[in-house]
């Protein structure tokens, strides 16, 4: 399905490529969702909402939102080509770094995968192989590096796929819900889709996922994020790099206000306290 | 911290010893030198600045190592894989272990009483940006302080008295992917690291730091420009032409600006040529998994580099893996000695790269002399072209986007990973850890699903043939590529190995069995069954005239494939773990250290 996407995305590409409106001088044109905290909505609420705002306003530029559904009809792909790829937009703020569909930044932030338990359950689990985990009842973020882990493992067919990314109009505080009402024992999911919901859920706690290779092919839990601008727009691209480089703290701050955990996160635990990481 | 309640260097001192005591920095480079001459000690990672991991120590021979038996036993306090190795100064040894990445200074005189212990405090997330287990690979000496690697990047400076931090500097740093695996090498007066973490588009790169202060004295990185690179376009030699590497040989080699995601970390062995002044090293993969999303050479990522080491600038390149597809880093180490190349005697650079090729380069201009297979299964390439140094490829082993590539040999862990090898100047011969695996590959590509990101991702590895042999333990002479022996294992052989003048090879298996064998006729003459799988490397020593051998046990990192939990058939899951499918059937994590002697 998602190669269906692909191609339909560099289709149009191609064929507006010649005819692409260059970008409103002080304006910054933003794809963002209306609906989909969070991340977006319409209100302004989300982090991607504050990290454009800060992008912006350190841009000098006026924030212009284009607002379409991530989860609609192609889902993400058909929302890029739709969108950013056909020039309506100029910016998504979240891709992950290195992605060849489009043109990424400078990473900004680097997050990672979580198991989500509750706190007082006592549950032993540091790892994808950590025994406790063959034991639970698991919940997981579909089509993503959670499956992959838990198939390499023998354990996706008796977990609970969530398929946040591909529902329109569902929260990801559903997968919090599933694990407080005891639905499932331990969700694993991305932490940036959940951190800023965990203050009402002060039952939970989350653990990062280490990336491993302990099965051979690499696993990637953890991703450097950037922001993606189209193919070919390489003086957005610089000037975003130049704003990801002079606002760092106001950008980490923006999403710790958030609840996103980063990398680098907190104060640096005693030996003794991670020996068991 | 514990403090040293006995006395810590030897009483019937050495003179390299007293010389330690003595005042200026400037002569530690040559004390260091001298002191690993002597082989009642074990001062340098690797044995000695050449990294022969060769000791002339003769107590134990073929004859009377069957009545080898333990000395003494520790735990090192953690769990994960110990690819190190101790060293012995004077009646102290020290060591450190993997994440958390405790360093003990150990007494000889009280075997196993721990005059201190050091345990850095860590940036909690520096584990889960590490790609491949959080391994470490020992500690450096020089003049009375041991540097230590954090797997979090800091490079510590302890007074090897009290373990007390004489200084400390950052390096790498996590939140950019980066992390710090590698065992130091101290050089005149800079200590040299490395980097890991090419898996997040790390932009490789050396550091080389004041022994004394931490100060930053150089840093080079592997690919870019020329001033990031320290290349002189005119004086620096690329080994593959022999000509000089001329302006932005690595910008040139990379489209836009995908050198600054572009990998060439330099996480392996390092050695060093005193007489030429040159540091060697290799350097890894190129950022970004997927060959497709980076066209061109990728210069100078899987390339071994000869640098100054006071001034970092570039003598030589030579790189092996154009373009890499596999995963085929350059880290492994660059052993030096003499060859003998058409009659004549050359000093040459001898590297078992992970592609299977092992390399034999005139290391004072990295001009090619020779390159010959030495597993046979390799079949990426078919030869390399000793005239431009590039290997000639198999197209069909080439990975693609999309596209499973199946039988490639070898796979991405290589033929040989970073199990350093050692060096027998008795037999001239080379004795090779190996990995006998072979992979079906389908290349990386990152992606994001809305509010998700992924990597679509296979990688299925398996026995050569799919057969029963993982790992095969060699007696080798690259100039003629010629195999004197083997030793056939189930799993690869991860762990490094020791040559001795008692006519010895030592080295361990990932089941955990420690062996001694006959140099001469590949014989296992005893063995014993650690604690944990070994992917450590083993050194010797005597303490008041009597000879020891050590070996830190603690399976773990990228080779204890399938240990996991109930991972037990190749074909489960996605099936990546039919190479080491029933490890698990023969050992467990935990880190011990070892020591054997005779009656």
């Amino acid at each position: 399905m998602s190669k269906l996407y692909i191609s339909t995305a560099t289709c149009l590409l191609i064929a507006l490529a010649g005819a692409l409106p260059a970008h409103a001088a002080g304006t910054l044109k933003v794809c963002a969702d209306p609906d989909y905290l969070p991340y977006s909505n319409r209100a302004g609420q989300g982090f991607e909402n504050a990290v454009a705002e800060t992008v912006a306003k350190a841009m000098g530029a006026k924030l212009e939102y284009v607002w379409a559904d991530m989860r609609g009809h192609g889902g993400f792909p058909e929302y890029l080509s739709r969108n950013l790829d056909s020039g309506k937009c100029d910016v998504v703020m979240s891709m992950p770094y290195g992605n060849d569909e489009e043109l990424t930044t400078d990473p900004y932030y680097v997050s990672s995968y979580v198991f989500v338990f509750k706190k007082d359950k006592g549950y032993n689990i540091e790892n994808m192989n950590s025994p406790d985990l063959r034991k639970l009842k698991l919940g997981f973020e579909g089509d993503t590096p959670v499956e992959a882990g838990l198939q390499l493992r023998g354990l996706v067919t008796s977990a609970k796929s969530f398929d946040i990314s591909e529902s329109s109009g569902q929260s990801p505080r559903s997968t919090l819900d599933a694990v407080q009402n005891g639905q499932i024992d331990v969700m694993i999911t991305w932490q940036p889709a959940i951190g800023a919901f965990m203050h009402d859920y002060p039952e939970l706690t989350t653990v990062a996922l280490p990336n491993t290779r302990a099965t051979g092919s690499p696993e990637m839990y953890s991703f450097p994020m950037s922001m993606a601008v189209r193919k070919g727009d390489d003086a957005l691209r610089n000037k975003l790099n130049n704003v990801i480089k002079q606002q760092k703290s106001a950008l980490t701050g923006v999403l710790h206000q958030h609840g996103v955990q980063l990398f680098g996160d907190g104060d640096s635990a005693s030996a003794s306290q991670m020996a068991n990481l | 911290m514990f403090k040293p309640s006995v006395r810590f260097w030897r009483p019937a001192a050495r003179v390299a010893c007293l010389a330690l005591l003595l005042p200026g920095i400037a002569a530690a480079n040559e004390q260091l030198d001298k002191l690993s001459q002597d082989h009642n000690q074990w001062v340098i990672p690797a044995g000695n600045y050449a990294g022969h991991r060769y000791s002339g120590l003769n107590q134990i021979t073929p004859d009377n190592v069957k009545n080898l038996h333990v000395a003494w036993t520790m735990s090192t306090g953690s769990l994960r894989g110990h690819e190190g190795q101790p060293l012995v100064v004077g009646d102290t040894m020290f060591f450190e272990s993997s994440f958390p990445n405790y360093v003990y200074a150990v007494s000889l005189k009280e075997p196993g009483r721990i005059l201190w212990k050091f345990a850095p405090q860590q940036d909690k997330f520096a584990p889960s940006v590490a790609c491949c287990d959080v391994v470490n690979r020992g500690v450096a000496y020089s003049n009375g302080v041991i540097y230590a690697n954090a797997l979090d990047g800091f490079l510590y400076a302890l007074d090897a008295k009290d373990g007390s931090v004489k200084w400390k500097v950052q390096n790498a740093d996590p939140k950019l992917g980066q992390t710090q695996t590698m065992a130091p090498l101290v050089i005149k007066n800079v200590v040299i690291t490395g980097v890991s973490g090419a898996e997040y588009g790390v932009h490789g790169y050396v550091t080389a730091n004041d022994a004394a202060t931490g100060k930053q004295v150089w840093r080079a990185f592997s690919t870019g420009p020329d001033d990031q690179l320290l290349f002189d376009p005119n004086k620096t030699i690329d080994g593959a032409t022999g000509k000089p590497v001329g302006k932005d040989s690595s910008l040139s080699s990379w489209e836009g600006e995908q050198w600054k995601l572009g990998g060439g970390t330099t996480w392996g062995w390092y050695t060093y040529d005193p007489k030429l002044n040159l540091l060697y090293y290799g350097t890894g993969n190129p950022g970004t998994w997927n060959p497709t999303q980076r066209p061109g050479d990728n210069k100078y990522s899987m390339s071994i580099i000869a640098r100054n080491p006071e001034t970092g600038k570039a003598a030589w390149v030579f790189q092996m893996t154009p373009h890499d597809g596999w995963d085929y880093d350059g880290v492994n180490e660059n052993i030096l000695t003499d060859s003998n190349i058409d009659g004549k005697n050359v000093a040459t650079l001898t590297h078992f790269d992970r592609n299977g090729f092992a390399y034999v380069l005139d290391r004072r201009t990295g001009k090619l002399l020779s390159a010959k297979k030495f597993d046979a299964v390799v079949n990426w390439a078919d030869h390399i072209d000793m005239a431009t140094g590039k290997p000639v490829l198999n197209p069909a082993m080439m990975t693609k986007e999309g596209e499973n590539v199946k039988g490639i040999c070898p796979s991405s862990q290589g033929s040989k990973d970073q199990q350093p090898a050692a060096y027998d100047p008795n037999t001239k011969l080379f004795y090779v850890p190996t990995n006998h695996v072979c992979m079906d590959y389908q290349a990386f590509n990152v992606k994001y699903k809305a509010g998700f990101p992924y990597v679509g991702a296979l990688v299925n590895m398996y026995p050569a043939n799919h057969g029963d042999v993982g790992g095969r333990f060699i007696a080798f002479d690259p100039v003629s590529g010629q195999t004197k022996w083997a030793i056939d294992d189930r799993f690869q052989d991860w762990g490094g190995a020791l040559t001795t003048g008692g006519g010895l090879v030592f080295y361990g298996t990932l089941t955990g069995e420690f062996r001694a064998v006959d140099i001469k006729s590949g014989k296992v003459l005893w063995k014993f069954k650690a604690p944990s799988g070994i992917i450590g490397n083993p050194i010797t020593y005597t303490y008041q005239g009597k000879q020891y051998v050590a070996i830190l046990s603690g399976v773990g990192g990228w080779a204890a494939i399938g240990l996991a939990e109930n991972l037990t058939k190749a074909t489960e899951g996605l099936g990546a773990v039919g190479a080491t499918a029933s490890l698990s059937d023969y050992t467990n994590l935990g880190g011990t250290l070892l020591v054997f002697a005779l009656d």
